[in-house]
Protein backbone atom coordinates (compact mmCIF):
# COMPACT_ATOMS: atom_id res chain seq x y z
CA UNK A 1 0.00 0.00 0.00
CA UNK A 2 1.48 3.43 -1.08
CA UNK A 3 0.31 6.20 1.12
CA UNK A 4 1.49 9.83 0.93
CA UNK A 5 3.32 11.77 2.82
CA UNK A 6 0.73 13.26 4.74
CA UNK A 7 -1.35 10.32 4.90
CA UNK A 8 2.58 8.93 6.61
CA UNK A 9 2.67 11.18 8.84
CA UNK A 10 -1.11 10.56 10.79
CA UNK A 11 0.64 6.87 10.22
CA UNK A 12 3.75 7.98 11.82
CA UNK A 13 1.52 9.62 14.65
CA UNK A 14 -0.48 6.38 15.28
CA UNK A 15 2.38 4.56 15.83
CA UNK A 16 3.43 6.89 18.93
CA UNK A 17 0.27 7.09 20.23
CA UNK A 18 -0.52 3.50 20.32
CA UNK A 19 0.38 2.80 23.93
CA UNK A 20 -2.11 5.38 24.85
CA UNK A 21 -5.10 4.43 22.78
CA UNK A 22 -4.86 0.77 24.07
CA UNK A 23 -4.60 2.28 27.58
CA UNK A 24 -7.58 4.52 26.46
CA UNK A 25 -9.77 1.26 25.35
CA UNK A 26 -9.36 -0.12 28.92
CA UNK A 27 -10.41 3.25 30.60
CA UNK A 28 -13.55 3.05 27.83
CA UNK A 29 -14.30 -0.19 28.56
CA UNK A 30 -13.87 0.31 32.20
CA UNK A 31 -16.04 3.14 32.46
CA UNK A 32 -18.93 1.32 30.52
CA UNK A 33 -19.04 -1.59 32.41
CA UNK A 34 -19.39 0.56 35.43
CA UNK A 35 -21.99 2.79 34.50
CA UNK A 36 -23.83 -0.60 33.02
CA UNK A 37 -23.62 -2.08 35.96
CA UNK A 38 -24.49 0.92 38.60
CA UNK A 39 -27.33 1.32 36.31
CA UNK A 40 -28.20 -3.02 36.52
CA UNK A 41 -28.66 -2.97 32.82
CA UNK A 42 -27.84 -5.96 31.51
CA UNK A 43 -26.53 -5.68 27.74
CA UNK A 44 -25.73 -8.51 25.07
CA UNK A 45 -22.03 -7.37 24.48
CA UNK A 46 -19.49 -4.92 25.45
CA UNK A 47 -16.29 -4.53 23.33
CA UNK A 48 -13.49 -2.17 22.45
CA UNK A 49 -10.53 -2.11 19.88
CA UNK A 50 -8.20 -0.06 18.81
CA UNK A 51 -7.64 0.16 14.80
CA UNK A 52 -5.08 -1.73 13.90
CA UNK A 53 -2.50 -0.22 11.84
CA UNK A 54 -3.24 -1.83 8.57
CA UNK A 55 -6.91 -0.82 9.29
CA UNK A 56 -5.64 2.54 9.56
CA UNK A 57 -3.54 2.53 6.42
CA UNK A 58 -6.74 1.02 4.54
CA UNK A 59 -8.40 4.18 5.25
CA UNK A 60 -6.04 6.88 4.55
CA UNK A 61 -5.48 5.31 1.09
CA UNK A 62 -9.13 5.85 0.05
CA UNK A 63 -9.92 9.00 2.17
CA UNK A 64 -6.70 10.49 3.18
CA UNK A 65 -7.87 13.98 2.38
CA UNK A 66 -10.35 14.11 4.55
CA UNK A 67 -8.36 13.64 7.72
CA UNK A 68 -5.94 16.79 8.62
CA UNK A 69 -4.80 15.05 11.43
CA UNK A 70 -4.88 11.55 13.57
CA UNK A 71 -7.18 13.43 15.72
CA UNK A 72 -9.39 13.95 12.73
CA UNK A 73 -10.02 9.65 12.43
CA UNK A 74 -12.55 9.93 15.34
CA UNK A 75 -12.79 5.61 15.38
CA UNK A 76 -9.48 5.26 16.01
CA UNK A 77 -10.40 3.52 19.52
CA UNK A 78 -13.76 2.49 19.44
CA UNK A 79 -16.16 0.51 21.58
CA UNK A 80 -19.41 -0.68 20.97
CA UNK A 81 -22.50 -1.79 23.12
CA UNK A 82 -24.73 -4.59 21.42
CA UNK A 83 -28.25 -4.67 23.67
CA UNK A 84 -30.70 -6.87 23.26
CA UNK A 85 -33.58 -5.31 22.19
CA UNK A 86 -33.89 -2.56 19.79
CA UNK A 87 -35.47 -0.32 22.45
CA UNK A 88 -32.67 -0.46 24.70
CA UNK A 89 -30.41 1.07 22.16
CA UNK A 90 -32.22 4.71 23.35
CA UNK A 91 -31.51 4.05 26.92
CA UNK A 92 -27.86 3.44 26.50
CA UNK A 93 -27.48 6.29 24.04
CA UNK A 94 -28.49 8.46 26.99
CA UNK A 95 -26.37 7.31 29.64
CA UNK A 96 -23.59 7.62 27.09
CA UNK A 97 -24.62 11.09 27.02
CA UNK A 98 -24.45 11.93 30.49
CA UNK A 99 -21.21 10.33 30.87
CA UNK A 100 -18.98 11.67 27.39
CA UNK A 101 -18.85 14.62 26.24
CA UNK A 102 -20.61 13.69 22.87
CA UNK A 103 -19.45 15.39 19.41
CA UNK A 104 -22.88 15.81 17.52
CA UNK A 105 -21.20 16.84 14.82
CA UNK A 106 -19.78 13.93 13.88
CA UNK A 107 -22.33 11.37 15.31
CA UNK A 108 -24.81 9.76 13.49
CA UNK A 109 -28.03 7.97 13.74
CA UNK A 110 -28.22 5.27 10.71
CA UNK A 111 -31.35 4.47 12.10
CA UNK A 112 -32.55 7.50 11.11
CA UNK A 113 -30.71 8.16 7.75
CA UNK A 114 -32.53 5.19 5.78
CA UNK A 115 -35.13 6.36 3.73
CA UNK A 116 -38.59 4.81 4.69
CA UNK A 117 -38.06 1.95 1.62
CA UNK A 118 -35.02 0.89 2.33
CA UNK A 119 -33.80 -1.60 5.02
CA UNK A 120 -30.08 -2.44 5.97
CA UNK A 121 -27.51 -0.97 8.41
CA UNK A 122 -29.33 0.33 11.69
CA UNK A 123 -26.70 1.61 14.47
CA UNK A 124 -25.94 4.28 16.53
CA UNK A 125 -22.77 6.26 16.72
CA UNK A 126 -21.42 8.57 18.74
CA UNK A 127 -17.94 10.05 18.62
CA UNK A 128 -17.05 11.18 22.08
CA UNK A 129 -14.42 12.18 24.58
CA UNK A 130 -13.92 11.13 28.22
CA UNK A 131 -14.36 14.09 30.47
CA UNK A 132 -12.05 15.11 33.22
CA UNK A 133 -14.52 15.25 35.81
CA UNK A 134 -15.06 11.44 34.75
CA UNK A 135 -11.53 10.52 34.46
CA UNK A 136 -8.07 11.68 35.31
CA UNK A 137 -4.50 10.49 34.99
CA UNK A 138 -1.81 13.31 34.86
CA UNK A 139 0.37 10.67 32.85
CA UNK A 140 -1.71 10.31 29.85
CA UNK A 141 -3.91 13.70 29.67
CA UNK A 142 -4.12 12.75 25.86
CA UNK A 143 -6.85 10.55 27.03
CA UNK A 144 -9.48 13.35 27.70
CA UNK A 145 -8.63 14.89 24.40
CA UNK A 146 -8.57 11.65 21.84
CA UNK A 147 -11.79 11.46 20.63
CA UNK A 148 -13.15 7.93 20.30
CA UNK A 149 -16.11 5.88 18.62
CA UNK A 150 -19.24 4.08 20.64
CA UNK A 151 -21.21 2.25 18.97
CA UNK A 152 -24.44 1.48 20.15
CA UNK A 153 -26.94 -1.57 18.59
CA UNK A 154 -29.62 -4.57 19.05
CA UNK A 155 -28.45 -7.85 18.79
CA UNK A 156 -30.20 -8.15 15.56
CA UNK A 157 -28.71 -5.29 14.02
CA UNK A 158 -25.45 -6.29 15.37
CA UNK A 159 -26.20 -9.59 13.76
CA UNK A 160 -26.86 -8.09 10.74
CA UNK A 161 -23.56 -5.64 10.52
CA UNK A 162 -22.00 -8.71 11.18
CA UNK A 163 -23.50 -10.85 8.23
CA UNK A 164 -23.29 -8.06 5.89
CA UNK A 165 -19.15 -7.42 6.79
CA UNK A 166 -18.35 -11.18 7.02
CA UNK A 167 -19.72 -10.90 2.58
CA UNK A 168 -17.37 -8.55 2.23
CA UNK A 169 -18.50 -5.31 1.43
CA UNK A 170 -18.50 -1.66 2.62
CA UNK A 171 -21.58 -0.73 1.14
CA UNK A 172 -24.48 -1.63 -0.17
CA UNK A 173 -23.87 -0.06 -3.87
CA UNK A 174 -21.08 -2.87 -4.34
CA UNK A 175 -22.97 -5.66 -3.97
CA UNK A 176 -24.08 -7.23 -6.91
CA UNK A 177 -27.83 -5.88 -8.16
CA UNK A 178 -29.08 -9.39 -7.94
CA UNK A 179 -28.12 -10.56 -4.38
CA UNK A 180 -28.88 -6.89 -3.28
CA UNK A 181 -32.69 -8.02 -2.84
CA UNK A 182 -32.15 -10.62 -0.76
CA UNK A 183 -30.09 -8.42 1.45
CA UNK A 184 -32.64 -6.16 1.53
CA UNK A 185 -35.48 -8.61 2.39
CA UNK A 186 -33.17 -9.94 5.13
CA UNK A 187 -32.46 -6.85 6.63
CA UNK A 188 -36.02 -6.21 6.91
CA UNK A 189 -37.58 -9.37 8.30
CA UNK A 190 -34.83 -8.56 10.91
CA UNK A 191 -36.08 -5.03 11.89
CA UNK A 192 -39.54 -6.85 12.24
CA UNK A 193 -38.40 -9.11 14.79
CA UNK A 194 -36.74 -6.95 16.71
CA UNK A 195 -39.78 -4.82 16.87
CA UNK A 196 -41.62 -7.93 17.31
CA UNK A 197 -39.05 -8.58 20.53
CA UNK A 198 -39.82 -5.66 21.88
CA UNK A 199 -43.36 -6.32 21.96
CA UNK A 200 -43.46 -9.44 23.05
CA UNK A 201 -41.38 -7.96 26.40
CA UNK A 202 -43.67 -5.75 27.20
CA UNK A 203 -46.73 -7.52 26.91
CA UNK A 204 -44.81 -9.80 29.51
CA UNK A 205 -43.63 -7.10 31.72
CA UNK A 206 -46.97 -5.97 31.53
CA UNK A 207 -48.79 -9.28 32.27
CA UNK A 208 -46.31 -9.76 35.36
CA UNK A 209 -47.16 -6.41 37.08
CA UNK A 210 -50.76 -7.02 36.41
CA UNK A 211 -50.40 -10.61 38.01
CA UNK A 212 -48.05 -8.96 40.98
CA UNK A 213 -51.25 -6.26 42.14
CA UNK A 214 -53.11 -9.11 41.98
CA UNK A 215 -51.68 -10.85 44.25
CA UNK A 216 -50.86 -8.16 46.30
CA UNK A 217 -54.22 -7.35 46.25
CA UNK A 218 -55.21 -10.33 48.01
CA UNK A 219 -57.45 -11.49 44.69
CA UNK A 220 -55.66 -15.12 44.92
CA UNK A 221 -58.19 -17.16 43.48
CA UNK A 222 -58.19 -14.73 40.24
CA UNK A 223 -54.43 -15.66 40.13
CA UNK A 224 -53.61 -18.53 37.77
CA UNK A 225 -50.55 -20.73 39.41
CA UNK A 226 -47.34 -20.20 36.96
CA UNK A 227 -43.87 -19.53 37.69
CA UNK A 228 -44.57 -16.13 37.67
CA UNK A 229 -47.41 -15.72 39.97
CA UNK A 230 -45.40 -18.38 42.20
CA UNK A 231 -42.80 -16.15 42.36
CA UNK A 232 -44.78 -12.80 43.39
CA UNK A 233 -46.08 -14.89 46.15
CA UNK A 234 -43.30 -16.21 47.67
CA UNK A 235 -42.06 -12.57 47.67
CA UNK A 236 -45.58 -12.57 50.31
CA UNK A 237 -43.39 -14.69 52.09
CA UNK A 238 -46.46 -16.96 52.96
CA UNK A 239 -44.44 -20.00 54.64
CA UNK A 240 -42.93 -17.31 56.64
CA UNK A 241 -44.82 -17.88 59.70
CA UNK A 242 -44.93 -21.63 59.69
CA UNK A 243 -41.23 -22.15 58.94
CA UNK A 244 -41.14 -20.48 62.09
CA UNK A 245 -42.31 -22.32 64.32
CA UNK A 246 -41.34 -25.48 63.19
CA UNK A 247 -37.79 -23.62 64.18
CA UNK A 248 -38.94 -23.14 67.34
CA UNK A 249 -39.58 -26.25 67.99
CA UNK A 250 -35.83 -26.36 69.07
CA UNK A 251 -35.21 -22.55 69.81
CA UNK A 252 -33.57 -22.86 66.33
CA UNK A 253 -33.06 -20.70 63.63
CA UNK A 254 -34.59 -21.08 59.39
CA UNK A 255 -32.51 -21.32 56.73
CA UNK A 256 -33.85 -19.35 53.50
CA UNK A 257 -33.40 -21.50 50.43
CA UNK A 258 -35.37 -21.45 47.24
CA UNK A 259 -38.93 -22.72 46.89
CA UNK A 260 -39.10 -22.89 43.37
CA UNK A 261 -38.60 -26.78 42.99
CA UNK A 262 -42.28 -27.10 44.81
CA UNK A 263 -43.69 -25.24 42.13
CA UNK A 264 -44.15 -28.35 39.68
CA UNK A 265 -44.65 -30.59 42.85
CA UNK A 266 -47.91 -27.83 43.57
CA UNK A 267 -48.78 -28.14 40.10
CA UNK A 268 -48.83 -31.84 40.13
CA UNK A 269 -50.59 -31.67 43.28
CA UNK A 270 -53.77 -30.22 41.20
CA UNK A 271 -53.54 -26.69 42.63
CA UNK A 272 -54.65 -24.32 39.84
CA UNK A 273 -54.68 -21.05 41.30
CA UNK A 274 -52.67 -19.28 43.76
CA UNK A 275 -55.27 -19.05 46.48
CA UNK A 276 -55.34 -23.15 46.02
CA UNK A 277 -52.16 -22.86 47.69
CA UNK A 278 -53.23 -20.49 50.77
CA UNK A 279 -56.36 -22.53 51.28
CA UNK A 280 -54.00 -25.71 51.65
CA UNK A 281 -51.55 -23.36 53.93
CA UNK A 282 -54.61 -22.24 55.89
CA UNK A 283 -56.40 -25.84 56.26
CA UNK A 284 -52.67 -28.05 57.09
CA UNK A 285 -50.35 -26.14 58.65
CA UNK A 286 -51.21 -27.15 62.39
CA UNK A 287 -51.03 -30.79 60.67
CA UNK A 288 -47.66 -29.69 59.00
CA UNK A 289 -46.74 -28.21 62.14
CA UNK A 290 -47.50 -31.46 64.58
CA UNK A 291 -45.60 -33.16 62.11
CA UNK A 292 -42.47 -31.71 62.77
CA UNK A 293 -43.15 -30.98 66.09
CA UNK A 294 -43.09 -35.32 66.63
CA UNK A 295 -39.74 -35.29 63.88
CA UNK A 296 -38.10 -32.89 65.57
CA UNK A 297 -38.70 -32.60 69.27
CA UNK A 298 -35.88 -33.31 71.84
CA UNK A 299 -33.86 -34.11 68.68
CA UNK A 300 -31.85 -30.08 69.49
CA UNK A 301 -32.14 -29.74 65.83
CA UNK A 302 -32.05 -25.95 65.61
CA UNK A 303 -31.90 -25.19 62.08
CA UNK A 304 -34.59 -25.91 59.61
CA UNK A 305 -35.26 -24.49 56.02
CA UNK A 306 -37.96 -22.16 54.87
CA UNK A 307 -38.81 -25.15 52.61
CA UNK A 308 -39.42 -27.58 55.23
CA UNK A 309 -42.50 -25.60 55.97
CA UNK A 310 -43.83 -26.37 52.36
CA UNK A 311 -42.79 -29.95 52.18
CA UNK A 312 -44.63 -30.75 55.09
CA UNK A 313 -47.29 -29.04 53.95
CA UNK A 314 -47.17 -30.93 50.93
CA UNK A 315 -47.08 -34.13 52.83
CA UNK A 316 -49.98 -33.55 54.72
CA UNK A 317 -52.10 -31.93 51.95
CA UNK A 318 -50.99 -35.94 50.48
CA UNK A 319 -52.09 -37.55 53.51
CA UNK A 320 -55.47 -35.96 53.91
CA UNK A 321 -55.66 -36.05 50.57
CA UNK A 322 -55.75 -40.34 50.44
CA UNK A 323 -52.66 -40.70 48.20
CA UNK A 324 -51.09 -42.59 51.21
CA UNK A 325 -47.64 -43.60 50.90
CA UNK A 326 -47.72 -43.83 46.73
CA UNK A 327 -48.42 -40.03 47.15
CA UNK A 328 -45.58 -39.67 49.08
CA UNK A 329 -43.31 -41.36 47.24
CA UNK A 330 -44.30 -39.73 44.18
CA UNK A 331 -43.71 -35.87 45.76
CA UNK A 332 -40.04 -37.10 46.80
CA UNK A 333 -39.50 -38.59 43.33
CA UNK A 334 -40.65 -35.20 42.00
CA UNK A 335 -38.25 -33.63 44.88
CA UNK A 336 -35.24 -35.09 44.68
CA UNK A 337 -35.32 -37.89 41.25
CA UNK A 338 -36.42 -41.54 41.87
CA UNK A 339 -34.72 -43.31 44.72
CA UNK A 340 -35.29 -46.81 46.46
CA UNK A 341 -35.35 -44.68 49.62
CA UNK A 342 -38.27 -42.89 49.47
CA UNK A 343 -40.29 -46.32 50.06
CA UNK A 344 -38.94 -46.08 53.42
CA UNK A 345 -39.30 -42.18 53.97
CA UNK A 346 -42.99 -42.47 53.06
CA UNK A 347 -43.57 -45.23 55.17
CA UNK A 348 -41.95 -43.72 58.16
CA UNK A 349 -43.61 -40.80 57.64
CA UNK A 350 -46.87 -42.42 57.14
CA UNK A 351 -46.67 -44.27 60.54
CA UNK A 352 -45.52 -41.03 61.89
CA UNK A 353 -48.85 -39.16 60.78
CA UNK A 354 -51.11 -41.98 62.11
CA UNK A 355 -49.71 -41.36 65.50
CA UNK A 356 -50.78 -38.07 65.64
CA UNK A 357 -54.45 -38.96 63.65
CA UNK A 358 -53.44 -37.15 60.96
CA UNK A 359 -54.70 -40.07 58.84
CA UNK B 1 -11.44 -46.39 41.15
CA UNK B 2 -10.45 -44.01 44.43
CA UNK B 3 -6.94 -43.59 44.15
CA UNK B 4 -5.23 -42.52 47.89
CA UNK B 5 -3.16 -39.49 46.09
CA UNK B 6 -2.79 -36.73 47.96
CA UNK B 7 -4.64 -38.94 51.30
CA UNK B 8 -5.28 -36.90 54.63
CA UNK B 9 -6.33 -38.42 57.45
CA UNK B 10 -7.53 -36.77 60.41
CA UNK B 11 -9.17 -38.57 64.05
CA UNK B 12 -11.24 -36.74 66.06
CA UNK B 13 -13.34 -37.29 68.90
CA UNK B 14 -15.40 -40.19 66.97
CA UNK B 15 -14.95 -38.65 63.82
CA UNK B 16 -12.42 -39.49 61.24
CA UNK B 17 -12.11 -37.25 58.42
CA UNK B 18 -10.05 -38.32 55.16
CA UNK B 19 -9.44 -36.32 51.79
CA UNK B 20 -8.43 -37.98 49.02
CA UNK B 21 -7.34 -35.96 46.14
CA UNK B 22 -7.55 -37.36 42.55
CA UNK B 23 -7.41 -34.97 39.47
CA UNK B 24 -10.11 -33.00 39.94
CA UNK B 25 -12.37 -34.56 42.14
CA UNK B 26 -12.59 -34.83 45.48
CA UNK B 27 -13.29 -37.74 48.06
CA UNK B 28 -14.33 -37.11 51.67
CA UNK B 29 -14.91 -40.37 53.53
CA UNK B 30 -16.91 -39.72 56.91
CA UNK B 31 -16.93 -42.36 59.44
CA UNK B 32 -18.37 -41.63 63.06
CA UNK B 33 -20.44 -39.05 63.97
CA UNK B 34 -20.73 -35.46 63.94
CA UNK B 35 -21.70 -33.39 67.19
CA UNK B 36 -21.18 -30.85 69.64
CA UNK B 37 -18.04 -31.97 70.72
CA UNK B 38 -15.98 -32.38 67.13
CA UNK B 39 -18.41 -30.28 64.56
CA UNK B 40 -15.43 -27.54 65.04
CA UNK B 41 -12.88 -30.22 64.36
CA UNK B 42 -14.91 -31.14 61.52
CA UNK B 43 -15.08 -27.75 59.66
CA UNK B 44 -11.31 -27.49 60.29
CA UNK B 45 -10.81 -30.28 58.51
CA UNK B 46 -12.92 -29.46 55.23
CA UNK B 47 -11.93 -26.02 55.61
CA UNK B 48 -9.52 -26.87 52.46
CA UNK B 49 -12.35 -27.85 50.56
CA UNK B 50 -13.26 -24.14 50.57
CA UNK B 51 -10.74 -22.69 48.25
CA UNK B 52 -9.96 -23.64 44.22
CA UNK B 53 -12.85 -23.19 41.32
CA UNK B 54 -14.99 -25.49 40.17
CA UNK B 55 -14.61 -27.86 43.09
CA UNK B 56 -15.94 -31.44 42.60
CA UNK B 57 -16.61 -32.94 46.04
CA UNK B 58 -18.01 -36.19 47.08
CA UNK B 59 -18.80 -37.33 50.38
CA UNK B 60 -18.78 -40.93 51.37
CA UNK B 61 -21.03 -41.17 54.45
CA UNK B 62 -21.79 -44.86 54.35
CA UNK B 63 -19.95 -44.69 57.61
CA UNK B 64 -21.17 -41.65 59.19
CA UNK B 65 -23.41 -42.48 62.21
CA UNK B 66 -25.09 -39.34 63.12
CA UNK B 67 -25.13 -35.88 62.69
CA UNK B 68 -26.11 -32.91 64.67
CA UNK B 69 -27.35 -29.27 63.58
CA UNK B 70 -23.53 -28.10 63.89
CA UNK B 71 -22.40 -30.79 61.26
CA UNK B 72 -25.62 -29.63 59.32
CA UNK B 73 -24.34 -26.04 59.77
CA UNK B 74 -20.55 -27.03 58.27
CA UNK B 75 -22.24 -28.95 54.90
CA UNK B 76 -24.18 -25.90 54.93
CA UNK B 77 -21.31 -23.45 54.82
CA UNK B 78 -19.27 -26.27 52.60
CA UNK B 79 -22.41 -26.19 50.00
CA UNK B 80 -22.73 -22.31 49.82
CA UNK B 81 -18.54 -21.69 49.15
CA UNK B 82 -18.98 -25.16 46.49
CA UNK B 83 -21.98 -23.13 44.73
CA UNK B 84 -19.79 -19.80 44.73
CA UNK B 85 -17.12 -21.25 43.21
CA UNK B 86 -19.54 -23.21 40.51
CA UNK B 87 -18.55 -26.73 41.99
CA UNK B 88 -20.63 -29.30 42.89
CA UNK B 89 -21.17 -31.12 46.11
CA UNK B 90 -22.38 -34.43 46.71
CA UNK B 91 -23.33 -36.73 50.19
CA UNK B 92 -23.98 -40.38 49.06
CA UNK B 93 -24.10 -44.19 50.96
CA UNK B 94 -25.87 -42.29 53.94
CA UNK B 95 -27.14 -44.54 56.17
CA UNK B 96 -31.12 -43.89 56.27
CA UNK B 97 -30.86 -42.69 60.44
CA UNK B 98 -28.57 -39.94 59.20
CA UNK B 99 -30.82 -39.15 55.82
CA UNK B 100 -33.28 -38.73 58.44
CA UNK B 101 -31.94 -35.66 59.79
CA UNK B 102 -31.48 -34.10 56.65
CA UNK B 103 -35.01 -34.84 56.07
CA UNK B 104 -37.11 -33.46 58.78
CA UNK B 105 -34.89 -30.29 58.68
CA UNK B 106 -35.42 -29.85 54.99
CA UNK B 107 -31.81 -30.15 54.10
CA UNK B 108 -32.28 -32.81 51.63
CA UNK B 109 -33.80 -30.05 49.80
CA UNK B 110 -30.50 -28.22 49.71
CA UNK B 111 -27.94 -30.63 49.83
CA UNK B 112 -27.38 -33.38 46.71
CA UNK B 113 -27.85 -36.55 48.39
CA UNK B 114 -27.48 -39.78 46.56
Amino acid sequence: MKLDMHCEMILNEYREKLPVFEKMKGVVLDLLRTCLKEKGILVSGLEARVKTEQSLAGKLELKGYKYHTLENVTDVVGARIITYYSDEVDIISALAEKLFDVDWDNSVDKRKMLEIDRFGYLSLHYVCRIPETLYKDPETPQINHIPFELQMRSTLQHVWANMYHDIGYKSDVEIPIEYQRNMTRLAGMLELADEQFCRIRKEINGYRRTVQSMVANGNLDEVPLNGDTFRSFLKMRPFKRLAEKIAAINQGEVYEDNLMPYYKVLLAMNMKTIGDIVRMCNEYSEGAYQLALLQLAGTGLDIVTYSVAVQNLCIVFILKKGFGEAGLVKLFDALYGPNEYHKQRAKRIYGQAQKINLI
Amino acid sequence: MWQPNNKAMKNNNNMNVTINKQDEKTLVVLDGRIDSTNADQFQQDVAPLMEGDNPDIEFDCSGMTYTSSQGLRVFLLLQKSVVARNGKMVLRDMNPRVKEVFDITGFSNIITIV
